[in-house]
């Protein structure tokens, strides 16, 4: 006897967000990328379609960082001293989309600058020819300093800014706004939550389609099953028609699991913990998969190791 | 185009006007100041006028009852001219008065039919004794008790030692005419035999008071209320901030506070005596009495409160699985309370329920006749912690949630309690940002108390000075809104119009305080109707507790989203339920029987033992509400707005 596997029937679907725009669309990107459209939970390619499959984002700094693991900077080597170098790399290991990171300081210990802000993003741009978040150093002052004319300089590009949070978004929103790109609205794990950021935003008047959630992650053994959950009600909410809710998730994985001490720590560690490379990719590598089967849609990693690992991963998933 | 003449019973004369001009514009033109506190939106009601003949088109009569339509009332702002008019301008009380969202708290009524001698367990005898002689040695108190068993067919008494070491020299300085009075019985011992409470030298006449006190202690607030037994009116009114705040503003913190060394539990102890002493003392003061005289009190006030007062340790009411030392707590007297009245005093402390939701809401349960009504009831207590009770007649569920102090003007920077000085409502123009408030008292104000703060909150939200989120608007064209020490905040009236002299805020962090409590109380009632499985719409009759003010508007409080978005007419305003419960408890005893069985018949709904409360406040901490689609009335005006 035939098996018939049981199908929901879902009312809502999540947003297709494009990310870059093409000459012809007012931006210098060479290919855009979609991410969201799905009518269905996580492959459940048999019940419903997921047009666009999870991407991944590689995060880049504007300078070399003080406080990375000594296995990423093996990884990147000397790209780390320049945001365009680093960007190219992070494109040939395969990246779908950079992610730029803005230091808090500059190297010479002073804040970092609009001007010096600016020309990192600049430079990236010139780069690679994919499309680009780019991200504050995450200080709310700063944040929209930084941020602002980041965007007026990139007017067009549909670049991604970071990050809108419930008690400072109205500049990052407006600037997007007045300069055709998107935000990244994070929340503190909780459905609630999110969905009041998300309310705000639109209620500013940027369009749900311009709007990336991120819903705050925990890496593997730090929290990550409640952010499971929250992610996985969020696009349950999300298929059952609630609008508020239907937006693409992104989840920055790379910073979460490099300051785990298992990714973080060689020496010192028991035995049993293996090899300290193997097991730092591995840990970045198995959150990112945990949450893409949560509903990710987009994961900031930081080893090209990982950004492989992943990407393949979504293939076979992809695969039906 | 046509004209029409205008006549308006406060102008000097009519005026001529075209089709379709703004009824509120002729009456400029006619010299007449018609207020529009909301900028002429339709939001406030406050320009209603009486339209007694000719024509006249109403877009909007959002704010007038149907019977106030009926008599030809109209918005100013919201009507235009389209024939000739005869208009009266109401004075502005009489305006406020005909709104329909505005819910006054029910005046305090004597219970009808109140009759001390069948309901008053405190009793009042004027006793003439024959003296003793060389004939006749019978001992002093024999000698009382047969004066009481002739006058009152009370054939033994109950004393204790301090007043029996006295009965001697009172009869002797009474030269054997003397006044006793006895509490005749208690709920907890109905058979026991009647007590001597007071005995005071000569004849008091009938018609001087009798006096007892209702008490309600709020974490935030203790109120008292000084009674006359024999006629049950309510002769003073006081309240004052719990001395306890000073230790903690919510019941956990003073749990632990007290539970620290029996030295804080001592200091925890007098503080609220403390607080008590003084209202015992400003009450009588008000009128010509002495603290000695009260005979009896009752106390109300949720488990943390009543343990804390008798010095019984709280520490398991915060620790799982959350019990209390005793809900039913047995008739004390003052003496060993420690209240400085009549030691003698009987002192009966109200029963509660569970941990969390204490004698507080039995006695809301009893004023607010919940327990006695075939409709379905849903009544809420704002306090600091927000108590809820669903039923009937048939069946009664509760749940408590700590809301925190914020809706009784504590937490919140310039806020204050409702009394003289206290901004209690307030409307914001949507155009010009500029407020127009009303001060209880109306003097100037010195603070916000907490149905201002519901008022200002609501329309906060609907002139769009706030986000959903709370966040203010700094980028609006006003000095009202400005960059505080925390973040935004909205000056409501300036410091050169203020009794202190500072400006009056409202700052991001009262606006958090404020989201919290309601979000709290909010969840609490969704949660407990979820539990029962009972849909807000079949809820026929919302009743309001709370010491925040002697009115809520309904409206704004559905705004905000604390009250779910009902018609109107389901709302009723009780004030504070708990203080007219231990009224009720005190005056009569069948209402104190009627409390026990109400705080025996409570099913007790536990929230923290689920995550459904997190998640329906999570919800709700948010204007209105995180899901719009509960409150469809707020969703329009906001519609209506843009």
């Amino acid at each position: 006897m035939a098996v018939e596997i049981p199908k929901d029937t879902w009312t809502g679907e999540v947003h297709a967000v494009t990310l870059g725009a093409i000459e012809a669309d007012g931006g210098t990107r060479t290919k855009t990328v979609t991410v969201g459209g799905e009518k269905t939970l996580p492959f459940m390619h048999f019940e419903g379609e997921t047009p666009n499959a999870p991407v991944v984002a590689v995060e880049i700094k504007d300078r070399r960082p003080d406080d990375w693991s000594p296995l990423l900077e093996e990884a990147w080597g000397s790209a780390m001293d320049d945001p365009a170098a680093w960007a190219k790399a992070a494109e040939e290991a395969g990246a779908d989309l950079i992610q730029l990171s803005l230091s808090l300081t500059g190297s010479d210990g002073n804040p970092t600058t609009p001007q010096a802000a600016v020309d990192a993003v600049k430079a990236v741009l010139g780069a690679t020819g994919l499309p680009l978040l780019v991200f504050g150093p995450g200080q709310a002052d700063l944040d929209n300093e930084l941020l602002v004319p980041v965007a007026e300089a990139t007017k067009g590009e549909r670049l991604v800014l970071g990050l809108c949070e419930d008690k400072n978004y109205r500049t990052i929103a407006a600037t997007a706004m007045a300069n055709d790109h998107l935000v990244i609205a994070r929340t503190a794990m909780d459905v609630n939550l999110a969905k009041q950021l998300n309310i705000l935003i639109s209620d500013m008047g940027l369009p749900l389609e311009r709007i990336l959630m991120d819903p705050t992650t925990g890496a593997l053994g730090y929290g990550i099953e409640y952010g499971y959950s929250v992610m996985e009600r969020l696009r349950m909410a999300a298929l059952q028609g609630d609008a508020m809710t239907q937006l693409p998730m992104i989840v920055t994985i790379g910073i979460e699991t490099w300051k785990t001490k298992e990714g973080k720590v060689g020496d010192g560690v028991p035995e049993a913990w293996g090899d300290w490379k193997e097991r730092a990719i591995n840990w970045e590598t198995l959150t990112a998969v945990t949450l893409i089967e949560s509903a990710a849609d987009i994961v900031v990693l930081r080893h090209p190791e990982s950004v492989k690992r992943v990407k393949a991963a979504v293939t076979d998933l992809m695969t039906v | 185009m046509a004209e029409h003449t205008v006549t308006f019973d406060i102008a000097d004369e009519p005026v001529v006007v075209p089709t379709g001009t703004m009824l509120a514009e002729a009456a400029r033109l006619a010299g007449i100041d018609i207020m529009q506190p909301c900028g002429g939106q339709g939001r406030c009601g406050r320009c209603a006028v009486q339209v007694t003949s000719g024509s006249a088109r109403s877009r909007s009569a959002q704010r007038l009852s149907p019977e106030a339509i009926e008599q030809g009332f109209v918005l100013a702002c919201q009507t235009v001219v389209e024939g000739d008019l005869t208009v009266v301008v109401p004075p502005q009380e009489k305006v406020e008065r005909r709104l329909t969202t505005d819910r006054v708290a029910a005046e305090i009524a004597v219970p009808v039919g109140y009759d001390p001698h069948s309901a008053q367990t405190i009793r009042r005898f004027s006793l003439m004794l024959s003296p003793p002689d060389m004939a006749d040695q019978t001992d002093d108190w024999s000698r009382l008790e047969t004066a009481l068993r002739q006058e009152a067919d009370i054939p033994r008494l109950r004393v204790s030692l301090p007043l029996l070491q006295r009965v001697g020299a009172i009869l002797r300085e009474g030269e054997w005419q003397v006044t006793a009075v006895l509490d005749t019985e208690t709920w907890d011992c109905e058979r026991c035999l009647p007590r001597l409470v007071d005995l005071i030298p000569g004849r008091v006449p009938h018609t001087m008071p009798l006096w007892g006190a209702a008490i309600d202690i709020g974490t935030t607030t203790v109120s008292l209320w000084l009674v006359d037994l024999i006629t049950g009116k309510v002769e003073a009114q006081v309240a004052e901030y719990n001395g306890q705040i000073a230790r903690g503003e919510d019941v956990i913190s003073r749990i632990i506070y007290a539970g620290k060394s029996d030295d804080n539990s001592r200091e925890m102890r007098e503080l609220v005596l403390g607080t008590i002493n003084e209202l015992f003392e400003k009450a009588c003061k008000r009128v010509k009495a002495s603290p000695a005289e009260v005979a009896k009190v009752t106390i109300s006030g949720n488990s943390t409160m009543m343990h804390l007062l008798l010095g019984i340790p709280a520490e398991n009411i915060r620790l799982s699985p959350f019990v209390t030392a005793v809900n039913q707590i047995p008739t004390l007297s003052a003496g060993e309370v420690g209240l400085d009245i009549n030691p003698e005093a009987t002192v009966d402390c109200l029963p509660g329920v569970a941990s969390y939701v204490g004698a507080d809401i039995s006695a809301g349960v009893l004023s607010s006749g919940t327990d006695d009504t075939d409709a379905i009831t849903l009544f809420i207590d704002v306090g600091t912690n927000g108590e809820t009770v669903l039923g009937s007649r048939e069946w009664l569920v509760t749940c408590a949630c700590s809301a925190g102090p914020a809706f009784e003007g504590a937490g919140v920077r310039d806020g204050m309690r409702a009394t003289v000085g206290a901004i209690e409502e307030v409307w914001v123009n949507a155009n010009t940002f500029e407020p127009t408030y009303r001060v209880i008292g109306g003097k100037q104000p010195r603070g916000i108390c907490g149905s201002g703060l519901i008022s200002l909150l609501g329309e906060l939200f609907l002139t769009g000075i706030i986000d959903k989120g709370g966040n203010f608007n700094v980028d609006l064209d006003t000095p009202r809104v400005r960059e505080g020490e925390h973040g935004g905040e909205y000056v409501v009236a300036w410091g050169d119009g203020t009794e202190h002299g500072r400006d009056i805020a409202i700052t991001r962090v009262d606006v958090d305080n404020l989201l919290r409590a309601k979000a709290a109380i909010y969840a609490g009632f969704t949660v407990l109707a979820d539990s029962v499985g009972i849909p807000f719409e079949t809820i026929e009759q919302m009743l309001v507790g709370g010491s925040f003010g002697k009115y809520i508007n309904i409206e704004k409080a559905v705004d905000i989203g604390l009250l779910p978005d009902m018609p109107w007419d389901h709302f009723q305003f009780l004030g504070n339920t708990s203080i007219k419960g231990a009224y009720l408890a005190l005056l009569d005893k069948r209402s104190r029987r009627r409390i026990r069985d109400i705080a025996t018949r409570m099913t007790y709904i536990e929230l923290s033992a689920d995550n459904t409360f997190y998640d329906a406040f999570m919800s709700a901490l948010f204007l209105p509400h995180t899901d719009l689609s509960r409150f469809p009335s707020v969703s329009e005006a906001m519609t209506t707005k843009g």
